[in-house]
This record gives structure tokens, sequence and C-alpha cells, in this order.
């Protein structure tokens, strides 16, 4: 019902929808990600529960950053997925939500995406020079493991190595 | 035929041993246990240590609060008050003018105890 | 891995029976306990299994205090130079039980994150395997470094460890040059060693 809500308030907005066994998805613009948000809020959708991003590499839109949302007092969930491209920024939500500034922070760590005002845009989980984004498809999935005897996958980045 | 110091042979016992100890202490651990431990001074066993991550700061010894010599000197000299009081208490129940002379020495600390209570030595969080 | 060579036929003499006798019935671990093994560590330690009965009871969680290092569980490579810089400021004598599979080999985490085996980045003389091992498997395990122990001699020299603090000298001279952080710097090491065929970096 909260699609409906968004439907007759920010018309346009929604591009796509799923309904699979009870979860709600939709799919919006990143530049209608902030009138929705403030939307989503008056709603009652106060808690944002993760921010994450999926890697599509064949798409042309490679990232979907994909947002979860909890209405605490009607239980209902929400997930938005806004789909980037490599390189393209998406507004922040720590304004917001407080909690949006780490989660942003690891999806930058992990995939490369970054926020606009973020007011602390590092990585979080791996450190602060490790080369490349460790989600992303294209990076290998052993981390590029120097030592690996079989079944390696291609070397990051063409084997080139990071130079400080 | 007792000899006229004997009394005191335990003290001689204890000096000797004590010697001894000390000597063999001092010869074990300057040369013997050189010979049983491994040496192995390098640099980076040295550093401060500070849970394997690298100093946070350059020398945390700097800043030292003035309230723990405050602390360790009004503790000197009530304590010292206090070993004086327990001679008295034990040896000075005859007289009752005893009474009053502690009481006159007890009053010069206790003015003493009333101008740092009003400094605010006592005060800790200041 | 390059380690004391037992096969070097070490003659052992009284005294280094005595001294080691006092080293391998009061081994003080240091527990780097970072995921699901330093629980069964603690089971270990705990009256059913109860280490203390081998002399380990004095757990001391500070390298000056400790001679024995227990990896408890996985190590990331953003804890790599850490783990380096703890067993560095261990003295002498000193030993390293990896336990559990992750320390010992990356375990089944073969990712970006994880150090494929902390014996990479520091030398082990003991590895217990499991997932975690049961206390009697880490029992077992100290068991086989009293063993080890016993082996040793005052005038056995410690190349491992020799190297080691070569590596840390060389760690740190190309944090400086480079400027990277710790972490990327052992990355870089440990790309080094894999070209010219080593399988740790030091």
């Amino acid at each position: 019902m909260i699609i409906e809500h968004i439907d007759a308030q920010l018309p346009g907005t929604v591009t796509d929808r799923h309904d699979f066994r009870g979860d709600q998805t939709i799919v919006v613009a990143k530049g209608n990600l902030l009138a929705l948000v403030d939307l989503l809020y008056r709603e009652g959708f106060q808690l944002l529960v993760d921010i994450t991003a999926v890697d599509w590499p064949e798409r042309q839109q490679r990232f979907d950053v994909v947002y979860h949302w909890l209405n605490l007092a009607s239980q209902e969930r929400l997930r938005v997925k806004v789909p980037v491209a490599d390189g393209e920024t998406v507004p922040t939500l720590t304004g917001h939500f407080k909690t949006a500034d780490w989660f942003e922070r690891e999806v930058f760590d992990l995939f490369g995406i970054r926020f606009d005002g973020h007011p602390n845009m590092k990585r979080l989980l791996t450190w602060d020079d490790f080369p490349g984004h460790a989600l992303r498809k294209d990076f290998p999935l052993d981390g590029g493991d120097p030592f690996c005897m079989e079944g390696c996958t291609a070397p990051y980045n063409n084997g080139e190595r990071a130079r400080g | 035929m007792a000899h006229p110091a004997s009394p005191f042979l335990p003290v001689l016992i204890l000096l000797l041993v004590a010697a001894v100890t000390a000597i063999a202490i001092l010869v074990l651990s300057g040369k013997v246990l050189p010979l049983l431990k491994p040496n192995n001074p390098q640099v980076a066993k040295l550093r401060p240590y500070e849970c394997g991550v690298p100093p946070l700061q350059e020398g945390a010894r700097h800043k030292y609060s003035v309230k723990f010599y405050l602390t360790a000197m009004l503790f000197i000299l009530f304590d010292v008050e206090a070993a004086f009081l327990l001679p008295w208490a034990v040896n000075f129940k005859h007289a009752l003018w005893t009474f009053g002379a502690m009481l006159s020495f007890m009053a010069t600390l206790l003015v003493g105890f009333i101008y740092a209570w009003g400094k605010g030595a006592f005060e800790w969080e200041r | 891995m390059a380690e004391m060579n037992i096969n070097d036929a070490v003659v052992t003499t009284r005294l280094d029976a005595v001294v080691n006798w006092g080293r391998k019935n009061s081994l003080w671990p240091l527990p780097f306990g970072t995921a699901c093994c330093a629980i069964e560590f603690m089971s270990m330690m705990a009256s059913k299994y109860d280490m203390s009965r081998f002399g380990a009871e004095a757990m001391r969680f500070s390298p000056r205090q400790s001679d024995m290092m227990l990896i408890l569980g996985t190590v990331t490579n953003k804890m790599a130079p850490v783990v380096r810089t703890i067993y560095a400021q261990m003295a002498e004598p000193k030993w390293v039980i990896s336990v559990g599979v992750c320390a010992s080999s990356g375990g089944m985490y073969r990712t970006y994150a994880t150090l494929q085996g902390v014996d990479r980045v520091i030398p082990v003389d003991v590895y217990v395997p499991g997932c975690p091992p049961r206390p009697e498997s880490m029992i077992y395990g100290v068991m086989k470094l009293q063993e080890k122990i016993e082996k040793e001699s005052l005038s056995m020299r410690k190349d491992h460890i020799a190297r080691f603090y070569e590596s840390l000298a060389r760690q740190d001279a190309l944090q400086a040059e480079k400027g990277l952080t710790g972490q990327q710097t052992i990355r870089e090491m440990l790309m080094d060693a894999a070209e010219r065929g080593a399988g740790t970096i030091f």
C-alpha cells in the first residue's frame, strides 16, 4: 500500500516494481531518490535497515544501489533499487538517517559508488589503499591470491600491481 | 661458658644468609642466566606496546596532574601524625595531662587540615 | 618452511633438559583470539578440559608477559600487520600455535579479505586443524609443542625468528619508501614472495 501512496504523491517515480512472496520492491531513478525518501519518512518508514549494492556487469547502468526500509508502526518493509552507472554518484541519506553513514562507506569500499554530500567518504572494511573494489564482478574471487595453485581466476587489473 | 654476645648469634646467621642470598642472586642473574637465556634485542621488540597498531601519539608521558603529588603529601603528613598517636596511646595511660598534650598536638595538625580542606586540596575532580 | 632442523641431530645436554623442562611446563599463552576458535580456547581453559594442568593457566594478553602465542581464529589481511607487530614484541623464547583451519590456511575463506594462513607472515610451530578444533585437539597441540620444546637446545640458532625480524625491517623500509599502509605493504611483500617462489614473506 505504500507503493500506491508513492504513485499518488510522486507519479512517475516508480519505474518498476516486483512483489515476490510478500517482499515489495520498487525501482526508482536516482534523481527521484531524495523526494522518495522524504515521502517514506513521513509515511513512517523511519528505520533504514540496510544500504547495499549489486553489480550487473553486462548492463549499461551496472550497479543497483539497494535500500531497505522498515515501517515500525505497520511492520511493512520496502526495498528500493536505484540503478547507477560506473562513475556516477548517488545523493547521500546521512541527513535523514545517521546509519546511512557507514552503510554508504561500505558500498563505496566494496563497489566504488560515491555518495554526494557524505561527511566521510572513506573505505570502511578494507584498508585505505586497497587496490580496487572487492565485490565487483570483475574482482577475482580469491582476491588475487599470489600463491594460487589451480583454479585461479584471472589476475585483477591484468596483473598490474598497485604501486602506492 | 656463654659468649657475651651469644644472644646475637641469630642476627649473625641472618646477616650471613642475607649476604649469601644477595650475592647468589647477583651472580646467578649476572653471570649464569645470560648463558641460559636467549638474547635477541631488536628494535621492533622494544617499541611501546599499543595493541599491535602504530602508536597514535608520540609519548604519553607529558601532562601529569599535580593532584597525585598533593594526595601523597597529605597522606604522609597525616600518616606520620597517626604514627605518633600510636605509641602515645599505648604508653601514656597514667596521667590526664598527657591527654591534653596530645590534643594540642592534634589541634596544630587540625589547623592544617582545615586549611587544606578550605583550599580544596581534598577535591579530586577539579 | 625452514625452521629448526631436528634432523641435524642437535645434541641436548642435561642443562638443556632442565631448561626445556622448565619452559615446556610453564608455557604462558597469549590468546590472539579473533573468532570461533577463541571460544573453544575459553572452553579449554575452563575446568572441564583444563589447560592449567600443563602450567598454562596464566594467559597474558600482553606479548611482553607471555611466551606462546595462540592464533585463534581467522586473521584478515587488515589484521596481518598487527599480528606481526605483536609477535615481534614478544620476548624470546617464543612459540606460535596456529589453532583452527582459518589461522593455518585461511580455512573456508578463500577471499580478498582473509590471510591464507598466518604462517605467511609469522613463523608457526604447531598447526592444530579443526573448525573449530575440540579442546582435546588444542591440548594435543600444546602437548606436541611441549615435545618440540624438549628437543630444543640452548646452542641451537632459531633462524626463523631472525628472518622474521629481517622481514619486519624490510616491511618498515618498504612502507616508508612507498608511503603505503601496513596492510598494502604486506600484500606487496606477499606478491614479491610469490614471484620468487617462497611460501612466506620472511
